[in-house]
């Protein structure tokens, strides 16, 4: 009795399992996806276009930077539609030489890191540079509660390097008598302290990037505070001392250079087994671009409106949009605006 | 009790009157922080009128108007859920166009997946809600988060100015004396105070940091969180009340109310101490409340023969023989407060905590290891202060129940 069971069940599983894989479809993508949120909403559209145009089974798996793109070189995942080009050189530059990744273009043309004010406070006492901050009676606006001898620039995560680069810059500038480089611990605790300062209507000068979510809200309105030009033997020298601080502590610090953030740009990423085999795919993904301001909107509305819901963000965005039936031959791009 | 006096009445209307004008007419009192704190004071006459009202209507009505209440309001919600639902089908009728069948009965699509469009918008209310209440209250919130911070940098400032020798004789003595002069006790908590700065220098400012935080919160803690303890040991309908409250408080994830705490206190040690105060309350209440109820009936029932008045019963007789459950609440909110201000580095609190976070953002193992220990020195050095005193008052109270 029980082998004849057994034998039964795994007919019938067996049958499942063929009937399954006879149903799919002909193509099936993997996308690795980003614990931010602009990398979640190009993976939302592409992955919409991929499946509704191209008709192609989409697996999109989340995870954060390291993961993801070891899973990527490791051939586990096929693309990635955000990708830091200038936070993990070391690793994927080696990669792509070899064949193994294919670089596939900008996604968002230009991200930005700076210090930014708010704009009623950089407007009413004419703070536009790093330079504006060393003026007497600034500091005081920003004044640190913890410590009222001195104003706080909120910086960026202690841990990441940015955090370390701020501490260089702001001592560079000769700001580090008049304020503290204040760590917020962790990203969530950064948004949610600029939110509360316009919240408030507290002026607050802080460290931030786009494109971001809260960037894309019409209430949170911060001016860029420019810095001195980016220069690369200038930036190489700062990153010597910043990488001494990292390894010996706060005290290493020596004086060296500051400039500027250089814009990145951010791009896309896919493995060169899958770009071999899918070349209409890759000619979708190679063509993707989103100007940064368009992709703020977005978050904002993904943020605000759509409740949370990617899917209606990305449908949200190929309702209101016309660019991305450029990336697609015509009757994809019919199939996509039908599935609608 | 159950009948409502005419003295009620009129004093509760004439209050709520002028409750409603304050918060109607913002032209008499200029808004500011005293008109939000009249706001906030109205509001306990309209919650008695409710409790006064609910107490005349007889029980089995009262309970059968609930259950109507309660159907009406779940219809409310599915009818708002499906007008405000930007997923729902182009007209009603749509819903019936599509079929599927579960075990050979036919059910339209949406009974078998979860339709998109049965979702009560409670994000986009509390939201909403949220941003009128900072716009509204937020003053309050300053005002708090001033005061707190003031005694905060001010105790900080006091002890770590302080030459460190001196402050590991005081943690000495304070040990040797609450813990009833014993020697064992002492010398190992006067070890592992010692041993927090040997570890690494930089830890001994930030364990002073860590101590205040948690030094204040438990203070706000026994302020808050003794006399509901005592309210609810008192009244059945209070503790029903309050119990849902402590779950909520309990199991809630930190970060539900570390990020919000950003927005109303800004970053820093104040969130961190609202957050102790969340997280590490509950026990002390639950504890109180139980030690009270614990209090042996016999030991009532002779003090009340002797013609205790209330006051008397709760501070000569209750209290005193709760001591013991009430400090070991005392201990444990010590330690569930430690382990907040560790969690709270993820939102810029200073303290040991933020070294951990440090350490293990850079893959440093060793320096998270390194101020891990520290903590537990810190934690092993307030649990036996404030365990000892415990176990003290239980051998003073109660002799025949001694340890061991």
């Amino acid at each position: 009795m029980k082998f004849i069971k057994k034998t039964i069940l795994s007919l019938t599983l067996l049958a499942g399992i063929s009937f399954a894989s006879l149903s799919a479809n002909a193509c099936s993508v993997k996308i690795g996806d980003f614990d931010w949120d602009s990398a979640n909403i190009h993976t939302a559209i592409g992955s919409y276009i991929i499946e509704n145009g191209y008709g192609c089974d989409v697996e999109v798996t989340k995870g954060s930077t390291n993961p993801i793109l070891a899973a990527l070189i490791d051939n586990q995942l096929d693309i990635i539609f955000e990708h830091w080009t200038d936070n993990n050189v070391a690793l994927i530059d080696p990669e792509l030489a070899s064949g193994n990744l294919v670089d596939l273009g900008i996604n968002t043309p230009a991200s930005e890191q700076a210090f930014f004010v708010d704009r009623a406070t950089s407007e009413a006492h004419g703070i536009t540079s790093v330079a504006d901050l060393k003026k007497p009676g600034i500091w005081e606006l920003f004044k640190d509660p913890e410590d009222p001898s001195k104003g706080r620039i909120t910086s960026c995560i202690s841990g990441w390097t940015c955090y370390t680069i701020n501490l260089v810059k702001i001592n560079e500038y000769g700001l580090g008598d008049l304020y503290t480089n204040f760590d917020p611990g962790s990203g969530g605790a950064l948004d949610a302290a600029i939110a509360g300062a316009f919240a408030k209507n507290q002026p607050i000068v802080t460290y931030y990037w786009t494109p971001t979510s809260l960037m894309g809200k019409p209430e949170i309105d911060m001016v860029r505070l420019t810095e001195p030009a980016y220069d690369k033997a200038c930036w190489d020298a700062m990153m010597v001392v910043v990488n001494k601080i990292k390894a010996d502590g706060p005290d290493a610090y020596e004086p060296s250079c500051a400039n500027e953030y250089k814009d990145m740009a951010l791009t896309k990423l896919a493995t060169g087994t899958f770009a071999a085999d899918n070349a209409d795919i890759i000619a979708f993904a190679d063509a993707y671009t989103i100007t940064t301001s368009v992709v703020n909107n977005m978050l904002a509305y993904y943020v605000d409106e759509s409740g949370g819901d990617m899917e209606a963000t990305a449908m949200h965005y190929l309702e209101n949009h016309s660019e991305w039936e450029a990336w697609v031959p015509a009757d994809v791009a019919a199939k996509v605006k039908a599935s609608l | 009790m159950n009948k409502i006096t005419n003295f009620n009445i009129k004093v509760v209307s004439i209050l709520i009157f002028i409750g409603l004008i304050v918060a109607t007419h913002n032209l008499i009192i200029p808004k500011n922080i005293f008109y939000l704190f009249l706001k906030l004071i109205f509001l306990i006459p309209s919650v008695a009128l409710i409790v006064n009202i609910a107490n005349i209507i007889p029980k089995h009505t009262l309970l059968f108007f609930s259950k109507v209440f309660g159907a009406i309001v779940l219809i409310t919600l599915i009818i708002i859920s499906y007008l405000s639902s930007k997923r729902k089908p182009d007209n009603f009728s749509d819903l019936f166009d599509k079929w599927d069948s579960f075990l050979g009965i036919p059910l339209p699509k949406f009974l078998i997946n979860w339709p998109k469009w049965l979702d009560t918008p409670f994000m986009h209310w509390i939201n909403k809600g949220w941003k009128s209440f900072i716009a509204d209250y937020g003053l309050i919130f300053d005002a708090i988060g001033y005061g707190l911070l003031r005694g905060y940098t001010e105790l900080k400032g006091i002890i770590v100015q302080t030459p460190w020798p001196i402050v590991i004789i005081g943690v000495i003595a304070i040990t040797y004396f609450t813990s009833g002069r014993k020697v064992g006790t002492t010398v190992f908590v006067g070890f592992c105070t010692f041993f927090i700065g040997f570890l690494n220098p930089r830890f001994w400012d930030k364990a002073i940091e860590t101590t205040t935080m948690v030094v204040i919160g438990i203070a706000i803690c026994i302020i808050i969180g003794i006399p509901i303890g005592i309210a609810m040991a008192r009244s059945e309908k209070v503790r029903n009340a309050i119990l849902p409250i402590l779950d909520t408080m309990q199991v809630i994830p930190a970060f539900c109310y570390l990020i919000p705490g950003i927005i109303l206190f800004g970053l820093g040690a104040i969130p961190a101490i609202i957050s102790i105060f969340i997280y590490a309350c509950p026990p002390l209440i639950r504890l109180t409340d139980l030690g009270i109820r614990l209090v042996d009936e016999e030991v009532i029932e002779a003090a009340r023969s002797f013609g205790a008045s209330k006051k008397q019963m709760l501070l000569g007789v209750q209290l005193p023989l709760a001591l013991p459950n009430i400090m070991q609440g005392i201990n444990q909110c010590t330690m569930m407060a430690l382990a907040m201000v560790v969690i709270a580095s993820m939102i810029g609190t200073r303290g040991l905590g933020d070294e951990v976070l440090l350490g293990l953002q850079q893959l440093n193992v060793g320096a998270a290891l390194e101020a891990g220990l520290a903590i537990v020195l810190l934690a092993i050095v307030l649990d036996r202060m404030t365990q000892a005193y415990g176990d003290k008052i239980q051998e003073r109270t109660q002799p025949g129940k001694k340890k061991q």
